[in-house]
């Protein structure tokens, strides 16, 4: 027989309070913005790919060590070193100091030997400190010298009346067209065993679509789990509320009214998810933004999130209703709450988690609310495929931890 | 309006309270008078719901509290000893919960909140958060929550605990408004004055048992014309065989080695000759009671009421 509107009033007014009160909020939506902050600081916040510098030596300055030094400004291998021209001196200075991650020396006559036939002399010096980009430089150089060995073989002829050319620098048209033709005839003849018919290369033309992969960084690793982070901090804090509202006699004078002990529940329900949705649309916003997430993703994660807080809120709730004191339900909470955040991916992405750690972690609450997430946005699953589960089990526990509190509220009154 | 039926409460082995029966009806105000511990929450408890008794019913507006705790308790008001009030709020939001709690709505709602801070005398103080209140508009507050919805019966358990005397005063005005308007009100309290300015009727109660029951006049012709000696000092190896024999209207309530007490007729006209049958030193203090419910409440129990 209370108000119909009173659980909404509940609500309000636990909002009001919070608003009022204004540290609770501040610190909810505060820590999980600096620890993603920091640990997307420590891992890198940018893209994920590697850079790294390359010094190259060149004592030879010819055609070829020309060409040879500015195959690492060109595709995808520019993408990754930044290639810097310097003299002996310079390069084992920088090396000595760890600044590049490898120094490519040519030696005077590689140009010649090459064109001749004869065998050349590239030096590699990697730096120690560093593994794959040295192991990328030199891999790249074994390419080139492979390639470099097929083309001596294949187009020796061409080669041969390319080198006078080079080495008066007269370039005449007809020798010029000559040797064009030649390297086409070559390739004609050479073009079944190049281009084996079974691998047909068919051009199609695409309208352009919408960029849906996401790419991956440490941070965004970490983004939703900081989310549930802040959602459990919140949860944990309005679950022990209700302790003081037995301590303060509301609860028990709730009691002694005809119905509204229920709509009281109901209305802290009601509070709980109005603040898991302003703490998700601030923290999912901004992730959204600084990851630079698909805008309609948001709303989903919004949603999500709040669904993933509220079993957690009547999970602690539950917990709260069946311990013996205030005190004790504060202790028991805080003590539940550091494990969840640990092993179920708020502090630590479960990814960089050993598997049988990670594996533990996606049978928590908020390990596997977090799971379904990850694997509809990051992993980039169908939503309905990742998230049906872990939906269905946060539903019955909702249901369940929701129906066991409205019973256990009532024995509030008799511990208090 | 209110019905108690050998009401019995038990914890285990312990008793909180035995075989409770009294009436309140419409427009009376009845008192339940008793030390701490006694049994008075217990026994408002099991009124209101909170604790469902061992054995007994209780019925609000005929309606069983515990076969039909909607409706009983639809008509009943609860005022509880402890403040249950949100200090974080201010008076008006806390009575608009309370207001709902209750089932008011609307402009109903709003009037009757209006109402009843005029009522307690915090009208002015509506939009001050509670926290800045004093310990008596707490109080008021608190009493003010319990009428919103103007019960038929209200429960009051010791409304003026620890209040100033012009929120006492407010307190105890208000509920002779209430009794004026119909409403039974059943008033727990140790304070002997407020039960004799406010009840109709008293119930005594003492580790859990109603020992005396009746109006005010009633209860104080228990005591008859006798008024109640209390001594102390240091009585032991005195025996009371002279005081029996020799002092008008003699009745020995207690005989401790530090304190005696006891009733006589004309106490005021015994004392010196009763005083002059001990030796020197043996009386310390001295104290004369005229017949009232706490004189009645020591001849029924041996001891205090504040005890």
């Amino acid at each position: 027989m209370s108000s119909q509107r009173m659980p909404i009033t509940v609500a309000g007014l636990r909002l009001k309070r919070l608003v009022r009160e204004k540290w609770g909020l501040i610190s909810w939506l505060a820590i999980p913005t600096i620890i993603v902050f920091l640990m997307s600081l420590i891992a890198g916040t940018g893209s994920g790919k590697l850079t790294g510098k390359l010094l190259i030596t060149d004592h030879d300055e010819s055609a070829v060590s020309q060409l040879l030094a500015g195959s690492f400004n060109q595709g995808p291998l520019a993408e990754i070193f930044t290639a810097k021209q310097v003299t002996e001196d310079e390069g084992r200075q920088l090396m000595d100091a760890g600044e590049a991650s490898a120094w490519i020396t040519i030696d005077a006559g590689f140009g010649e030997a090459f064109m001749n036939n004869q065998p050349g002399q590239l030096r590699l010096v990697k730096n120690p400190a560093q593994s794959i980009l040295p192991q990328m430089v030199e891999t790249s150089m074994q390419l080139l010298v492979d390639a470099a060995t097929y083309i001596q073989i294949l187009f020796a002829e061409e080669l041969a009346v390319l080198k006078p050319m080079l080495e008066t620098q007269k370039f005449d048209d007809a020798n010029l067209v000559a040797l064009t033709l030649g390297i086409k005839q070559q390739l004609e003849r050479l073009e079944s065993t190049l281009f084996p018919p079974q691998l047909k290369l068919i051009e199609k033309q695409v309208a352009e679509v919408e960029e849906t992969s996401t790419n991956i960084t440490f941070g965004l690793l970490m983004f939703p789990g900081a989310i549930i982070m802040a959602l459990i901090f919140s949860a944990n804090s309005l679950a022990v509320l209700i302790w003081d509202d037995a301590g303060n006699g509301v609860i028990p004078r709730l009691a002694a009214t005809p119905k509204a002990l229920q709509a009281y529940s109901t209305g802290q329900f009601l509070g709980a998810a109005a603040v898991f949705t302003f703490l998700t649309t601030v923290l999912a916003t901004l992730g959204g933004l600084y990851f630079a997430l698909p805008w309609w993703q948001i709303p989903a994660i919004i949603v999500w999130l709040v669904f993933a807080g509220l079993v957690l809120y009547a999970m602690f709730v539950f917990i709260a209703l069946l311990m013996p004191t205030g005190k004790v339900a504060n202790i028991t909470i805080s003590a539940t709450t550091f494990p969840l955040l640990m092993l179920g991916g708020s502090f630590f992405p479960m990814e960089s988690m050993p598997p049988w750690l990670a594996g533990i972690g996606q049978f928590l609450p908020n390990g596997f609310l977090l799971k379904g997430l990850k694997d509809w946005l990051l992993r980039q699953e169908p939503m309905m495929e990742a998230l049906w589960l872990p939906a269905v089990l946060g539903l019955v526990m909702l249901a369940a931890f929701w129906l066991l509190s409205r019973v256990l509220v009532r024995q509030l009154i008799h511990k208090v | 309006m209110i019905k108690v039926e050998a009401l019995t409460k038990k914890y285990g082995d312990f008793t909180a309270a035995e075989d409770i029966n009294f009436e309140v009806h419409a427009g009376e105000i009845f008192g339940l008078l008793g030390p701490n511990g006694a049994g008075k929450s217990t026994t408002i408890n099991c009124i209101s719901g909170l604790m469902v008794p061992s054995e007994g019913e209780v019925y609000i507006n005929q309606h069983a509290v515990t076969g039909d705790a909607i409706q009983a308790k639809a008509s009943l008001g609860l005022v509880p000893q402890d403040l249950a009030l949100y200090e974080d709020l201010n008076g008006a939001e806390n009575l608009n919960f309370w207001a709902q709690a209750y089932g008011l709505s609307g402009q109903f709602m709003q009037q009757r909140i209006d109402e009843v801070l005029q009522q307690v005398g915090l009208a002015a103080r509506a939009k001050d958060r509670v926290s800045t209140y004093s310990g008596g508009m707490k109080r008021r507050l608190n009493f003010a929550c319990g009428i919103l919805h103007q019960p038929k019966a209200l429960l009051l358990d010791e409304p003026t605990v620890g209040v100033d005397p012009q929120s006492r005063e407010h307190l105890l005005g208000a509920v002779e408004q209430l009794k004026a308007q119909g409403t039974a009100v059943l008033y727990t309290t140790h304070y002997m004055e407020e039960a004799e300015r406010l009840c109709d009727r008293i119930g005594i109660i003492d580790h859990g048992k109603i020992i005396a029951v009746g109006s005010v006049d009633e209860l104080r012709s228990q005591m008859g014309e006798k008024d109640l000696i209390t001594l102390q000092g240091d009585f032991s190896g005195v025996e009371p065989d002279w005081l029996a024999a020799h002092v008008a209207g003699f009745e020995l309530i207690e005989w401790q080695p530090q304190t005696v007490r006891f009733m006589a007729e004309q106490a005021a006209e015994q004392l010196s000759a009763i005083l002059g049958r001990f030796a020197t030193g043996t009386v310390k203090q001295t104290a004369v009671q005229q017949a009232n419910l706490e004189s009645l409440f020591i001849k029924l129990t041996g001891r205090e009421l504040r005890d």
